[in-house]
């Protein structure tokens, strides 16, 4: 008996070797998502991730919002990186509306966007450590991110969400004694982070399970689009910082940490090192910064853009991160379109798992450095 | 060999945190304290005043009732109603104040910003639980009254470690 199947759906044959495993839709740290993955024995034959459960519909909500009203809508997406995420935008209303930035609120989105990753990363990290079953990784970084978020609440006011970028500069200036405090506690942070090379990267346990998994070649990570430290670890040398500077990274003085190895050891290795050239950036711009000054340029109530387009990007903790904004003469935009680098790492993901053992898998999905949150939008 | 002295080194370094101070912070015993009064509006620069993004205050003698907080928190959260106030207050002549519902409000701030009167700012008061949906909502009365809480522990970093008091 042959049955009408509505187009685009086709009969899968079985195999009696091959079990289909639904891994999800859970909430494995991060924001629901689903990964089809077929297994023979222990091996996975292949993987077919399906993202979607957490669509919020954040583009289509910035089109009935003016430009300041979407600020707070716009960092949901991923509430720990929310200074980076909103980075793009500013940089691109600015253009649009022909706003010039004050130098020291340059100095200070950068300094918020770093103190941002840093706390991106060591939730990630925590994340990593507790999906291979190290729950001493898991306790350490998100005790050593509370530096962090205290840090960016003193700037900002929020824990997370914290709504600080605006076209224009920032909302609020630094509160008095913040240089003292900030240094203080990066410089101690720096501390404690050389300790987590001998408890987990340099621990054996950790190694034998990620060396050599899920490689991604030079050429494969290039022809797959994949961005930030999935790219970084496979040997290319992209930082969105420092091939494109955007405010005043062009003086600061830091690094691009490339890997060579192209596994899951060097992805799970690439952002930690960041953490240090995070903070070097930090320390760098709490000296450069100008002392005084304006922090914010005034827009004028309910702005409008003329009949333009443009397209910002910048390196977030993800990868790299674009808006492309088009605006008619309205106080709306009229489309926004947000790129994020959680989704093109995803593509990656059947590739690297085909041959895997099913154990390995946690280990190369979250070195992806996938965010489903922010992928779906 | 060298699989075992890795280990060995591994639980070496995080024993020695056995002997360390323990950073988390004792929550309703112990309170973060935070920068300033809360968020606030420099009228003189045209910024924020760096502070804690939590619970409003409303200033009565200085609010209009223009209602662009209103409008402002209209495409965030439409946590801001206008509500009727007492006849009795001469400079508010449509006679109408900002009523605040927490559980819709997201603490972005952005109605201070928008109040041209300054009659509007944010305190350091976070803890906003309730049992109804209803006791969230809160009238310009209950805005008015500066809330009185004690938070004073900060994270203290010494040579062993850092924190919490
Ligand atoms: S803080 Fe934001 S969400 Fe809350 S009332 Fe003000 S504008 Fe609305
Ligand atoms: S609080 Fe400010 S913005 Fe809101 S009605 Fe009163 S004066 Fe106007």
């Amino acid at each position: 008996m042959t049955t009408q199947l509505p187009p685009g759906m086709h009969l899968e044959t079985v195999d009696d070797k091959i079990m289909t495993l639904n891994v999800g839709p859970q909430h494995p740290g991060s924001g629901h998502m689903r990964l089809i993955i077929k297994v023979d024995g222990d091996y996975i034959v292949s993987c077919d991730p399906d993202p979607g459960y957490v669509h919020r519909g954040e583009e289509k909500m910035a089109e009935y919002r003016n430009y300041i009203q979407n600020i707070p809508h716009l960092e949901r997406p991923v509430i720990h990186d929310s200074s980076n995420i909103l980075y793009p935008y500013c940089l691109g209303v600015e253009e649009l509306l022909g706003i010039e930035v004050p130098e020291r609120a340059k100095y200070i989105r950068v300094i918020a966007a770093e103190l941002n990753r840093c706390i991106y990363i060591l939730y990630w990290l925590a994340i990593y450590g507790i999906f291979l079953g190290h729950s001493t990784m898991f306790m350490w970084p998100a005790g050593d991110r509370e530096l962090f978020i205290d840090l960016l609440e003193a700037m900002s006011g929020a824990r997370v969400t914290h709504a600080y970028l605006v076209p224009g500069g920032v909302r609020n200036d630094l509160p008095s004694n913040f240089e003292e405090r900030c240094l203080r506690q990066v410089e101690y942070f720096e501390k404690r982070l050389k300790e987590y090379e001998a408890v987990f990267y340099q621990n054996p346990l950790l190694k034998a399970r990620t060396e050599g998994s899920g490689i991604l070649s030079r050429t494969d990570a290039i022809r797959l689009g994949t961005t930030g430290s999935v790219l970084r670890a496979s040997g290319v040398d992209f930082d969105v910082r420092k091939k494109e500077p955007y405010d005043v990274y062009e003086n600061l003085d830091f690094q691009t940490i490339v890997m060579k190895e192209g596994d899951s050891y060097a992805r799970s290795r690439v952002p930690y090192l960041e953490m240090f050239e995070s903070c070097r950036i930090i320390k760098d711009a709490l000296r450069k910064m100008p002392k005084s000054g304006s922090v914010r340029t005034k827009l004028k109530p309910n702005p409008k853009g003329g009949n333009d387009e443009v397209y910002r990007r910048v390196e977030s903790g993800r990868g790299a991160i674009g808006y492309y904004i088009v605006s008619n003469n309205r106080p709306e935009p009229y489309r926004v379109k947000i790129s994020v680098g959680s989704f093109r790492n995803l593509i990656c993901m059947p590739y690297l798992l085909k041959g895997e053992k099913l154990g390995n898998m946690p280990a190369v999905y979250w070195g992806l450095n996938y965010w489903p949150v922010e992928a779906d939008r | 060999m060298s699989n075992v002295i890795g280990i060995i080194r591994a639980l070496n370094s995080g024993v020695k945190h056995l002997a360390i101070k323990r950073f988390t912070l004792r929550y309703p015993e112990q309170k973060l304290k935070f920068v300033g009064d809360g968020f606030q509006f420099n009228p003189e620069t045209g910024v924020g005043i760096a502070g804690l993004r939590g619970r409003h205050i409303l200033f009565h003698e200085h609010c209009t009732g223009c209602q662009l907080c209103s409008v402002a928190c209209e495409g965030i959260a439409e946590a801001i109603s206008m509500v009727k106030i007492h006849e009795t207050w001469k400079h508010n002549k449509k006679a109408i104040m900002p009523q605040i519902d927490y559980g819709k409000c997201v603490f972005c701030g952005l109605c201070v910003d928008a109040c041209p009167f300054y009659a509007l700012y944010m305190t350091n008061d976070y803890e906003l639980s309730s049992f109804t949906k209803s006791a969230l909502i809160y009238t310009p009365a209950q805005l008015a009254i500066k809330p009185n809480i004690a938070q004073d522990v900060e994270i203290k970093i010494d040579d062993r470690g850092a924190s919490h008091g």
